[in-house]
């Protein structure tokens, strides 16, 4: 059977799949790290503006301390956390130049995230921003193909 | 502070702070999981890269607390264009021209959705 000579050999088995996961293994730490990043930034700002309603004025220090005190601010930056680990491998795979422009998928992911779970319409000219956003991170993965792995 | 001043202020930090993080991180493998992400913490860029993103978060909140969002995002991708002029003088990446007019789209695609809001 053919099964006996893959028990005897599994590293033919396994030597593709590894090596297909570790090349693109950045693509899913950086796609998680931009969709954890605009989830943690909507609770920021959900806090922050909680707390502006609070607090008012106040000298910049106070009010950046009443910022992380705020629940909601606090839950949303762990959430950035997390996804700040996710980017940091990503970084630590590709060239800066091009990650860092990547991070624009936030607004798309935002925009649509708020039509299909908050219901919240989308104009003509946001769609047409939201495309435009997209063809420039098509782009982008071209300009990537001369980077060093 | 002037919610403008801040939020040039983070645009700028934002962007050496990713500068700072690349150059801690190099093009190394973070394969040890937890013991290698420990091990960052040793790298002085790295601590940089944490402060500079720090204070970046602070004073992205103070200007986004007193300030619109359709004026505020869009002069946030002006920290692509800083990242990339400072990626080639201190990284020594190789930035094509497809990088840039990929910028420019994505600059001109913010402004598009962030104009109506």
């Amino acid at each position: 059977m053919s099964t006996g000579s893959i028990v005897e050999k599994p590293e033919l088995l396994l030597e593709p799949s590894t090596a297909v996961k570790k090349s693109s293994l950045w693509q899913w730490a950086a796609l998680g790290a931009i969709l954890l990043g605009s989830f943690g930034h909507l609770l920021i700002k959900l806090g922050v503006t909680a707390a502006t309603h609070n607090i008012g004025g106040g000298s910049l220090i106070a009010r950046i301390g009443h910022y992380f005190l705020q629940p909601t601010a606090v839950t949303g930056l762990a959430v950035y956390g997390a996804g700040t680990l996710l980017w940091i491998y990503a970084v630590s795979q590709r060239d800066i130049s091009f990650l860092y422009p990547l991070t624009a998928l936030t607004y798309v992911t935002v925009a649509l995230g708020g039509k299909f779970m908050l219901g919240e319409t989308i104009s003509a000219e946001r769609w047409l921003g939201i495309g435009i956003v997209m063809i420039g991170v098509a782009m982008l993965q071209f300009s990537a193909k001369g980077d060093r792995p | 502070m002037n919610p403008l001043t801040a939020l040039w202020l983070s645009i700028v930090l934002g962007a050496c702070a990713q500068v700072f993080l690349k150059r801690g991180v190099g093009h190394q493998q973070l394969a040890g999981g937890a013991r290698s992400y420990l091990g960052l913490l040793r790298s002085g860029w790295v601590w940089a890269w944490g402060i500079c993103f720090l204070f970046a978060t602070g004073l992205w909140m103070v200007a986004i607390s007193a300030m619109q969002v359709s004026y505020a995002f869009p002069l946030l991708s002006v920290g692509y264009l800083v990242v990339a002029v400072l990626s080639i003088m201190f990284l020594k990446e190789r930035v094509p021209t497809s990088r840039w007019v990929a910028i420019a789209v994505i600059t001109v695609g913010v402004a598009l959705i962030f104009k109506s809001s």
